[in-house]
This record gives structure tokens, C-alpha cells and sequence, in this order.
């Protein structure tokens, strides 16, 4: 069976600043992979190329061992789904119109508001419990609002694979829980496969089945949490010494306490 | 149903306008000689006739340019202005003028500006291939300040009556209406509604952003073309036909969205719609305020746009 997403020397620039330099990775079906590095590293921009946002310039990003370059954009929207980190918006929409773009890669021209995909729309807020926000403005939601409403969207377009830059920065404990379980409880259900990427690395060692560490633009290891997530894998990821420790429930932290010489 | 409402809202205040714009001017008529089919009275309505649907294309052409160009651009102050596109097309016409040709020629000249002055700014916003948006705002900005200076130039060494006719056109005038001129325009504001409302779903997903586009399967550096490329078509041929008038494309897309919500697929319709009423009705103040003399209808637009826009503005915050 071959993988979800695949990565074979994936390359990409933003102009001059090279953000992936020859990327490996292989992310299995209805896996939860956790994907790790610095600032500037290439993670987001990892996350970009699935979603055809940004285009490679070099290797090859396999979507279920089909180059993406010969899917046709939309077609791939109908299985990539991208939650970014922030929207930003400018323009008031509501909640249940931005759940609804969600449905746009399967409308024709991109049309999407039949009464079909109105129940979708409305499905997937209830699953993410952002039913009751359907007439909201998204410009006023909190952070985890936000957030909810973006997993409903992703729910809603039907996608096998979901993208997630940085779902839990900048929320408060609580709701940073809250979208956690969300996250894997809709993750279980539908049996999707998940790429995060975070700078929580006890966030995945916590929930992540594997965890790709990445450096300027190449994967440095990928493997489970407590294989990659070790004192020398993370000094060479983020120039960081650490230490592991175990907490009152037997799960494993890591500790970084001091910048590597 | 709610869309169908708007659209039909919208129309009612185009026909209230039309009237008005038909019966004010120079010589006053009274609603009830021009149903009573007076024969004077229908002379006269059909001599401004071709001028009111004049001021309904051209302003139909601003608004939806405008409106477009603000679910693309996700910037509520994007407007055919101020990317220059009107400039390219004034230069265009000035020039013209300036070397003689027939005022015939005016019009060809204005949209070629208005396509030299799109291309010039997108190679000016390109970056690695890419059509870079905020760029795009700020190139608009480059190529109104190069224009402006321009134009400036060409009026200081026009002569005559060809500074004159070309100063009632930089501040805008529907006095040239003629039946051809209405037909002349008509297919460019057809084209660009059809394109424009085609790509309104598209439009929806720009609006929040273009990275959502992407994400969501748009093909986003081809829709950006075509959507520059109509907008572009709708300003050039307004400008070619009208001269510069201001505030259309930037003020209707922002009434039509608090009356219509954000929804491209009513928001272009309604506010091409809206653009129309409302440069027929400042028309017809250009006409009839200090009749017989008139006032140029882009200081109508801008006087009446002016305080709107800055209502709106503080209405927002």
C-alpha cells in the first residue's frame, strides 16, 4: 500500500530563500504525524506544497503514489484539506459559509451551496461542536473557535488528509485541550491521516504515531516519539540540550534547559 | 430568494434614478407631460436618453471593476484607481489627443492605456512567477504617480481648445453620449459581467484569502489573470468612453456589501447595478445643479462619494 503523502527529494524557494532542500518523508495512511523543527526550517512550507499552495521546484510529492503535479488542483483539494494558523480575515463571513468553502473543490465552479452541501456543512459543525456558531461572523471567534471551525471545514470537504499549521498557538490550556480531544476523536472516527506541525514537542510526543524532525529544509529522522524525540536527535534539530523525564503518569518529557555550545 | 431580492432592489433604484435623469436638466420636464406622451417633452427624454444609459454602463463598469477587484485583492480599498488602470487609459487618451488624432481615436487609445498600464503593473508586482498582491497595491501606487505627472505634462503643453476638451475629460464627462457610444460600450460591460460573475464562487474563496484559494482547489495565478484582465476591460472602456471619474468602483461595492453581505456571486451583480444608478443620478446633478452650465460628473461622484465613503468608514470601525 503505498503512503498518504509522500516526499522524494521535495525542493521549494520562496524567491532567493531556499525552504525545502531535498525532503524525505513517507506519512502512512490514518497516520498522526507530527512534524518537527526550527523556525524557517521548511515544516510550514511542507505543509504549503501538499496544499498546492506553494509550488516545488525540485523531487516529488506523491499523493497516494500519484505525482501531484498530475492531479489537477481541485481534484487534490478533494483529498488534501489545509488548516492554516490563522485567517485574517477582511471581509465578514459567516461560520457556516466558511464550513461551506470547504464543499467548493467538489462543486462545479467552485458553486457550492446546494442543500446537500449545506447538510454537510451543518454535520461537520456538529461533530466539531461549532453548530451553535453557523451565524457568526469567523472574524469575531476566539482562537479555539477558530480553530473548531476550521476542523468542521475540513470535515466537511471530505478530505482523507488533513494539514494543520500550528493548531494549538496561542490558546489558553483549557481550549488548547479541548481542540486536542477534537482533534482526536475526529481523527479516530474518520480514520484520516494527519500532518501537524508544531513547536510543542511533548504535544507530539503525545499524540503523534510518528514524528519527522526537519533542518533547513531536509528530514534529519522520522520513526516514533521516543526514538526521535531523544536529547541528540533534538540537538541536532534545534541546537538545543535536554533532558527526558517522566512524569507522574509515566508519560515522557522532554525537558530542553540550556542552548548547545 | 434573498439574492433575487437584492438584485430586484437594486434595479428599483436604478429606475427611480433613470427617471429623475430623464426628466431633470436644462429644460425641466414633469413626470406627468413625458407619460402623457407630450411631443416636446419625448424629443427632449430621448435626447438624454443616450446619455443615461451612457452613465448606466460606465458606472456599471466602475462598480463592478471595483468590487471584483476587492474579493481578489482582499482589500476593501482596491479599486481600478488606484491601481492605476484609470491612469493608463487617460494617458492613453491624452496622448492621442495631444498628437492630433481625431477625438475617434480617443477611445482605442484609452483602452490600450488601461491594458499597458494592467500589464505594466502586474510585471511590476510579479515575483518569481508569482502575482504577488500586496505588491500589486503598491505598483498601482508607482504607476498613478508616473501617470499623474504625465498627464500634467501633456495638459501644460496642449493648447487651446484641446486643453480644454481634454481637461472636461480628465475630470470626467458624459457629455459625448451618442446612441453609437452607448452601443460601442456595451459589449466590454457585457464581457466583463459575464466573466466577472462566472468567477464570483472563485471570488468568495479570494475574499478570505489566497492562500485559502489555493488550498481549497482554485487555480489561483490563472484566476488572477482573468479577473485583472476583465476588470481592466471594464475600466479601459469606461475611462475611454466617460474620462476619469472616481469613487464609483471604490464606494458601491462598499454600500452594495452592507446591504448584500459579502457573497460575490450577488455582491458583483448588485453593485454593477448600483454603479449604474448612481452615476445616472450624479449626472443628473452635473446637468441640473448650475444649469445650463455643468459641472464635470467625476466632481459630482466625488462630492457625493466623499462623505458616504468616510460614513461608511466610521460606521465600520
Amino acid at each position: 500500500m503505498s503512503p498518504a503523502l509522500e516526499a522524494r527529494g521535495l525542493r521549494a524557494a520562496y524567491g532567493a530563500t531556499r525552504a525545502l532542500d531535498g525532503f524525505d518523508a513517507a506519512i502512512g495512511k490514518g497516520e498522526l504525524v507530527a512534524l518537527l523543527g526550527e523556525n524557517g526550517s521548511g515544516k510550514s512550507t511542507f505543509l504549503k506544497v501538499a496544499a498546492r499552495i506553494v509550488s516545488p521546484d525540485g523531487g516529488q510529492l506523491l499523493l497516494d503514489g500519484v505525482p501531484l503535479d498530475s492531479i489537477g488542483r481541485r481534484e487534490s483539494a478533494r483529498h488534501v484539506a489545509y488548516l492554516p494558523q490563522n485567517l485574517d480575515l477582511v471581509f465578514p463571513i459567516r461560520c457556516l459559509d466558511l464550513v461551506l468553502q470547504g464543499r467548493a473543490p467538489h462543486a462545479r465552479g467552485f458553486s457550492a451551496d446546494s442543500e446537500g452541501d449545506r447538510e454537510r456543512a451543518l454535520e461537520a459543525m456538529r461533530a466539531c461542536d461549532v453548530v451553535g456558531l453557523a451565524d457568526r461572523d469567523a472574524s469575531a471567534l476566539s482562537g479555539g473557535e477558530r480553530r473548531r471551525v476550521l476542523l468542521a471545514r475540513a470535515v466537511a470537504q471530505d478530505a482523507g488528509i488533513w494539514l494543520l499549521d500550528e493548531p494549538t498557538a496561542g490558546l489558553d490550556p483549557r481550549h488548547r485541550l479541548e481542540f486536542l480531544e477534537l482533534l482526536a476523536r475526529t481523527h479516530a472516527s474518520r480514520g484520516t491521516t494527519v500532518v501537524l506541525v508544531t513547536h510543542e514537542i511533548d504535544l507530539a510526543g503525545d499524540i503523534a504515531d510518528r514524528v519527522v524532525l526537519i533542518r533547513r529544509g531536509r528530514a534529519l529522522a522520522s520513526g516514533p516519539p521516543s526514538e526521535t524525540l531523544t536529547p541528540e536527535r533534538l540537538r541536532g534539530t534545534f541546537d538545543v540540550e535536554s533532558r527526558i523525564e517522566t512524569d507522574g503518569q509515566g508519560r515522557r518529557r522532554v525537558v530542553p534547559y540550556a542552548p548547545a555550545r | 430568494m434573498r439574492r433575487t431580492a437584492t438584485v430586484a432592489g437594486a434595479f428599483v433604484l436604478l429606475a427611480v434614478a433613470a427617471t429623475i435623469a430623464l426628466v431633470v436638466g436644462g429644460v425641466h420636464l414633469s413626470l406627468r407631460e413625458l407619460l402623457a406622451g407630450d411631443e416636446s417633452a419625448r424629443l427632449v427624454a430621448s435626447l438624454r436618453a443616450p446619455r443615461v444609459l451612457l452613465a448606466a454602463l460606465v458606472g456599471a463598469c466602475l462598480a463592478l471593476a471595483g468590487a471584483a477587484l476587492q474579493a481578489l485583492l482582499k482589500n476593501p480599498l482596491a479599486d481600478p484607481f488606484l491601481l492605476g488602470t484609470s491612469g493608463g487609459a487617460a494617458v492613453g487618451a491624452a496622448l492621442a489627443a495631444l498628437a492630433g488624432f481625431s477625438p475617434f481615436v480617443s477611445p482605442a487609445a484609452a483602452f490600450a492605456g488601461a491594458v499597458g498600464s494592467s500589464l505594466a503593473v502586474a510585471a511590476l508586482a510579479r515575483r518569481g512567477g508569482r502575482l504577488d498582491l500586496q505588491r500589486l497595491l503598491l505598483a498601482g501606487l508607482i504607476a498613478n504617480a508616473f501617470f499623474s505627472a504625465v498627464l500634467l505634462a501633456v495638459f501644460s503643453v496642449a493648447s487651446g481648445q484641446t486643453a480644454r476638451t481634454m481637461l472636461f475629460w480628465m475630470m470626467g464627462s458624459l457629455a459625448d453620449a451618442t446612441p453609437g457610444r452607448v452601443l460601442a460600450l456595451a459589449p466590454y460591460a457585457a464581457a466583463a459581467l459575464v466573466v466577472l460573475v462566472a468567477y464570483a464562487p472563485r471570488l468568495n474563496l479570494f475574499a478570505v484569502g489566497e492562500e485559502n484559494a489555493a488550498a481549497l482547489g482554485v487555480d489561483v495565478e490563472s484566476s488572477k489573470r482573468v479577473v485583472f484582465l476583465a476588470a481592466s476591460l471594464a475600466t479601459g472602456a469606461a475611462v475611454a468612453f466617460a474620462g476619469i471619474i472616481g469613487f464609483v468602483g471604490l464606494l458601491v461595492p462598499h454600500a452594495a456589501r452592507s446591504v448584500a453581505g459579502n457573497d460575490q456571486r450577488t455582491l458583483l451583480p448588485v453593485s454593477a447595478i448600483g454603479g449604474a444608478a448612481l452615476l445616472v443620478a450624479a449626472d443628473a446633478v452635473s446637468r441640473s445643479a448650475f444649469a445650463p452650465a455643468e459641472l464635470p460628473v467625476g466632481a459630482v461622484t466625488a462630492a457625493i462619494g466623499a462623505p458616504v465613503f468616510a460614513w461608511l468608514l466610521l460606521r465600520s470601525s
